[in-house]
């Protein structure tokens, strides 16, 4: 390989990156720079005294937000890959068609009826809205991971259990690396899902980029709202534009 | 050495394979044949145990199959299937290093092997060392599949119609190597076909299967002179068997030096089967054709007569 075509080569990786870095300046620019623009949000309720979300700021809201999805998706993660790994292996193969159907009728359950639930269960604060995250982040990973497992020619299969594979060396060489597309993709939309559906912890005392919002709601203050709508925006698009990336590798 | 002494194994009410009997000597090329469904399958897959039998014993080189584990008695047996198998996520080189690096061969080894392999199938190296299954050709993806069975250099080979689902041309191309590989490598294979003209071709004995039960093995010429009944008759080809026979033939078995007459003006290799020297008479019309070297040099003469079995005068 010549080293002209290294350096294009890395030129056009870099230039992948593009649309996730910038999304991350800007998310970041706007997270520290809110009050710059009070300008802007006074056009936007000239009668109120206060336009810019005060109580929190803005930086640590974000922090606590992508802290809380991090820790619910890592979870859903392990969980939802381990799951779908076990009822597709020779002993738990019964237990397939039980978790596939959890996994498909779960997603017709709406995240504020799974939140609902969790706060009698575990209490106001973070805990709560971790465990909705989970459970409702689990679903389409556990949905793709069988999904991928599923699409392996069976010959494939076949000719590593010949080959003298063991098990375990086929799950890690052979089925993992094929699903591997379908369980990004499934991890992509769960995030996805989750770094919104967080926004719903503000209401039972989690603190994260919920809080504008909902404290706009009640105060009646629509720029409080669209603060805390622009950043939860600007956050799905920066994390969804590196899954775009990631999934576009060979 | 592989023996099967009365092996059965059943699905649910079905017997796939009925109390079968057979032995495959060291160096052999042992072709199954039968309709599709009567257990030629399951019979290759109960000797690496991917299937366990029911009933009976199999033994290698006289050892019982269950008495090694399942995972090291697989990596001693290549096995190549016809849909190949290959992992579309590895390319070229990788798949067919797998069963050495399962053996913990040291990176230089492998790569040698692997190098090694690839020229043997004439797969050359700069161009398909790297490449992804998807980027190769059926006959190309299937000298993989063979380079990948040999890798390790097992004695026993099992093949399940390795080249059942390549085209007519690259098909005879594979069958001619895979004699010529035979001949140096001498592996004790188990051949799985349903194409009985492959069969004729390669093996050295042929077994013959129905229903799960065998119904007659041998050496393709006595199957082909005595068929034991109706059925293996017309699976070996009924009216057409004169000619499949003549197809086992070389050419240069039946030549005769030149006699006093002038050379005839056909031509034939010497290593031509006499169906096709017949077939080039009947185009021809003629009775006589020229014997020809890899030189197309004259060495002698077929006449009809010779070709169907006159001896000589
Ligand atoms: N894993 C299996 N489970 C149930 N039945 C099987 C299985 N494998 C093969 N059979 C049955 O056993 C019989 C023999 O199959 P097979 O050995 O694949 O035939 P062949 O290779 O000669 O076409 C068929 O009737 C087939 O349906
Ligand atoms: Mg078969």
């Amino acid at each position: 390989m010549t080293s002209s075509s290294v350096t294009t080569r890395a030129v056009a990786t870099q230039r992948q990156w593009l649309a996730p870095l910038i999304w991350f300046i800007l998310l970041l620019s706007l997270a520290a720079g809110m009050s710059q623009l009070e300008w802007l949000f006074r056009l936007l309720e000239p009668e109120l005294r206060q336009v810019i979300y005060r109580r929190g700021d803005f930086l640590a809201l974000l922090g606590r937000h992508v802290l809380v999805v991090a820790i619910a998706s890592l979870l859903a993660v392990i969980l939802g890959v381990g799951a779908a790994v076990a009822v597709t292996r020779e002993a738990g193969r019964d237990f397939l068609p039980l978790v596939a159907q959890l996994a498909s009728i779960g997603q017709t359950f709406p995240p504020v009826a799974v939140l609902a639930l969790a706060v009698p269960a575990l209490g106001f604060g973070t805990l709560p809205i971790i465990v909705a995250l989970l459970l409702y982040g689990l679903l389409p990973i556990v949905r793709n991971t069988l999904a991928g497992i599923g699409s392996i020619d069976p010959d494939v299969h076949e000719a590593a259990r010949g080959m003298g594979m063991t098990p375990r060396q086929i799950l890690r060489q052979v089925e993992l690396p094929l699903a591997a597309p379908f369980i990004l993709a499934g991890i992509r939309t769960s995030v996805t899902i989750n770094i919104a559906t967080a926004a719903l912890g503000a209401t039972v005392g989690a603190s994260n980029l919920g809080d504008p919002i909902i404290s706009g709601i009640v105060n009646g203050n629509t720029a409080y709202i669209v603060q805390g709508a622009l950043l939860i925006g600007l956050l799905s698009l920066t994390v969804d534009s590196i899954f775009e990336r990631l999934q576009r590798r060979p | 050495m592989i023996e099967l002494f009365d092996v059965t194994k059943r699905f649910g009410d079905e017997t796939a394979v009925n109390a079968i009997s057979l032995r495959v000597a060291k160096g052999e090329l042992c072709a199954l044949v039968g309709t599709s469904g009567c257990g030629k399958s399951t019979t290759l897959r109960m000797i690496n145990r991917l299937i366990e039998h029911d009933g009976g014993e199999i033994h290698l080189d006289g050892e019982p199959v269950r008495s090694f584990d399942e995972v090291t008695l697989r990596r001693r047996i290549g096995y190549v299937i016809q849909s190949t198998g290959l992992f579309p996520h590895w390319t070229v080189s990788r798949n067919i290093g797998l069963v050495p690096r399962l053996l913990k061969w040291p990176k230089e080894r492998v790569r040698d092997r692997v190098e090694e392999l690839m020229q043997l199938l004439g797969l050359p190296v700069a161009e398909f060392a790297d490449k992804y299954p998807r980027q190769l050709s059926g006959g190309q993806a299937q000298r993989v599949g063979v380079a990948r069975a040999l890798a390790a250099d097992p004695d026993i080979l099992l093949m399940d119609e390795p080249f059942g689902a390549l085209d007519p041309i690259t098909r005879a191309t594979l069958q001619d190597e895979m004699r010529a590989l035979q001949a140096r490598l001498h592996k004790t294979i188990v051949f799985v076909t349903h194409d009985m003209d492959e069969a004729l071709a390669l093996a050295d004995r042929l077994v013959v299967m129905h229903q799960g039960r065998i119904v007659q093995q041998g050496s393709p010429i006595d199957l082909l002179h005595e068929p034991a009944n109706p059925f293996v008759e017309s699976l070996l080809g009924g009216l057409d068997r004169g000619l499949k026979e003549a197809a086992l033939i070389q050419v240069g078995e039946r030549m005769l030096p030149f006699g006093p007459r002038l050379l005839a003006s056909e031509r034939i290799p010497y290593g031509a089967s006499l169906s096709q020297a017949l077939s080039v008479m009947l185009w021809h019309r003629v009775d006589r054709l020229t014997v020809v070297d890899e030189e197309d040099i004259p060495i002698g003469e077929l006449s009809l007569r010779r070709l169907l079995g006159a001896k000589a005068p």
